[in-house]
């Protein structure tokens, strides 16, 4: 099940955020939409999960025009996390897990066999079965992303969007959510995330798509568009690429004015940082 | 390592006891517990009034027509009393239950919002259009008010983002707004004065049978689609953005929730006039009782509504014997000191 943004602009109010996108998320992609402060980024995927109405094109799943299908319907294929839910502190996370098969119920909401095996899964592959009956509200940070990412995966989507999932969580919690996409990456999940850290975006995607003042700037995977002047010219700063030792993938941070850091007094050459960016 | 010891805990395809949220039993016991305390203040207010019944004269007047003055005093006047408190009072907390569910607001209730004055203004037009109108006609005339102060609260309070903040202030408003325009129609007309005082404060004196059948499809249907729209609550309550991508319509949903707070409002209105804080108060206990789910907070809230007016009616009659004290009066007296508590301590 692929999703296609064919040409799509996006306003808020008078204000155009997302100028004539287009491109195609194809079946099993795990793709970063990257981008600065009000380039647009979360107006985008707001308005790929048909959460923010178009000024103008469309967005195609599987080559049907989201906005003219039941949003009930959509929602069984296609799940969205936004950014920092506020909502269910009260709930447990399994009754959390379980209101992710509301696009799955009837009128009634009779809790079918199916529904407790999609929120056992859910709950098992976001290894939260031994939070299950805790409330949202005693959880660790990491602990209730997890618990939201367990109620889009009740919804048994083939496409899961989330919007900067890791802002907020520490470093251990960052790397803990992005390994769980991956893995949900390999159960042939396709997946969408606006990041914010450029180095979680090299080395846990294949594809980066770059936005600058709400136009596509770049498009293509980690090792083509984390480069320095692509990246200069995204975020207007200048920025280093480094390689991870480990891996090889590209760890960009930004250059900082070596005047004002006060631990180097002769510019000091860059070490890998983590959680820069 | 969280991973590992979750893998052991709990083997694929397993399903642990409790797959269903929360234990059934807790609701249940307070359900029974909660209509016990119904049927005795229910039976205690066939028996309490200027005039003092015995059990056994209230069962023969509920059951044989022979007792003629226990007949005339528990069939003719109480017992319809008591269903019309009991529509009242669930009517007003499933629409206060409903107001805070949709506005995520728990000061939210039909009477801060406005939605209580909109019906009595459309009732107490009518009655000073025509005091010969009929009881069926009254309550329609509540139910458009009803829905237009629903309306009107919609129209103000969602143009763009919604903000409980504005939601209040647009309903204090509203609220303010409607009941200067009723006093000064009631002012205006001249006559009535005293059934005016009834209809402000809100009471049940002289409520009886037409009362209750005028009221009765409104209530009856508004409570119906009110359970049907809660597990929709419960999604619109996770926030805007997560229940949209849930595939929730939120803005037709939220329509549909305020039209029925509108009609159910509209029927306790018909009945008791501009009754307070039964929509305020019973919310909050249900939901300290039985949790956050709408499903249950609903049918209990008109649970605890009928309780509270039950009681309060019976009280109004109590208090300054043989006279009566408007029932309004007692719910406000129980219900402001509850607000402030809310504001201070929540």
């Amino acid at each position: 099940m692929n999703l296609t943004v064919d040409h799509l602009t996006l306003a808020h109010g008078h204000r155009v955020v997302v100028h004539d996108v287009s491109f195609t998320v194809e079946a099993g992609e795990m793709v970063a939409i990257l981008g600065p402060n009000g380039s647009g980024k979360s107006t985008l995927l707001r308005g790929m999960a048909r959460l923010h109405p178009p000024r103008a094109g469309r967005v195609l799943l599987d080559g049907r025009d989201i906005r003219a299908m039941n949003s009930r319907h959509v929602a069984r294929v296609l799940a969205i996390l936004p950014q920092a839910p506020a909502g269910g502190l009260d709930l447990t996370v399994r009754e959390l897990a379980f209101r992710g098969r509301y696009p799955h119920q009837g009128l009634l909401q009779r809790v079918t066999r199916r529904d407790i095996d999609a929120v056992e899964w859910a709950l098992d592959a976001t290894d939260s079965l031994h939070l299950a009956d805790r409330p949202l509200a005693a959880l660790s940070g990491g602990e209730r992303q997890r618990a939201w990412i367990a109620m889009a995966l009740a919804q048994e989507p083939r496409i899961l969007l989330l919007d900067e999932p890791t802002t907020f969580l520490d470093v251990a919690h960052q790397i803990e959510v992005m390994h769980l996409l991956r893995r949900l990456n390999a159960r042939g999940i396709t997946i969408v995330a606006v990041l914010h850290d450029l180095a979680l975006a090299g080395r846990f995607t294949s594809r980066i798509i770059a936005l600058r003042e709400g136009r596509l700037a770049f498009d293509g995977p980690p090792s083509a568009v984390l480069q320095p002047e692509a990246l200069e010219r995204v975020f207007g700063v200048p920025m280093l690429v480094l390689a991870d030792p480990d891996t090889g993938l590209p760890i960009p941070i930004p250059r900082p004015d070596p005047a004002l850091c006060p631990a180097a007094p002769t510019p000091a050459p860059a070490q890998a940082r983590p959680g820069a960016g | 390592m969280a991973n590992m010891a979750a893998e052991t805990a709990a083997p694929a395809g397993s399903v642990p006891s409790g797959a269903l949220p929360r234990g059934a039993w807790r609701p249940l016991a307070i359900l029974l517990l909660g209509l016990a305390v119904l049927a005795a203040a229910g039976y205690a207010s066939l028996m309490f009034g200027a005039v003092r019944l015995s059990p056994g004269e209230v069962w023969s007047g509920l059951t044989s027509p022979e007792d003629v003055f226990a007949r005339n005093v528990v069939w003719q006047i109480r017992y319809p009393r008591l269903l019309d408190a009991m529509i009242v009072g669930a009517g007003l907390a499933v629409s206060g239950a409903l107001l805070q569910g949709v506005t995520r607001n728990p000061l939210a209730d039909p009477t801060i919002l406005g939605v209580t004055a909109a019906c009595g203004l459309a009732s107490a037009s009518l009655i000073v259009y025509d005091p010969q109108s009929p009881q069926w006609a009254i309550a329609a005339a509540c139910v458009v008010g009803g829905l237009v102060g629903a309306g009107v609260l919609y129209v103000i309070a969602w143009r763009g983002a919604v903000s409980p903040l504005r939601l209040t202030l647009a309903g204090v408003a509203l609220s303010a707004f409607f009941g200067a325009a009723i006093v000064g129609l009631l002012a205006s007309s001249r006559t009535f004065l005293q059934t005016s005082l009834g209809f402000l404060a809100g009471g049940l004196y002289g409520s009886e049978w037409r009362d209750l059948w005028a009221a009765l499809p409104w209530f009856a249907g508004g409570l119906a689609a009110a359970v049907l729209l809660a597990g929709r609550l419960n999604i619109l309550a996770l926030g805007d953005d997560v229940a949209a991508g849930l595939g929730l319509l939120t803005d037709r949903t939220r329509l549909m929730v305020l039209a029925v707070v509108g009609i159910l409002t509209a029927a306790a209105v018909s009945i008791a006039g501009l009754v307070s804080f039964v929509g305020l108060v019973c919310p909050h206990i249900a939901r300290y009782t039985v949790g956050s789910d709408n499903r249950l907070v609903i049918p209990f809230s008109a649970l605890y509504g009928a309780i509270l007016v039950v009681l309060a009616d019976l009280g109004a009659r109590l208090i300054i014997q043989p006279a009566e004290v408007p029932m309004g009066i007692i719910t406000a007296a129980i219900g402001a000191p509850f607000l402030l508590y809310l504001v201070r301590f929540r």
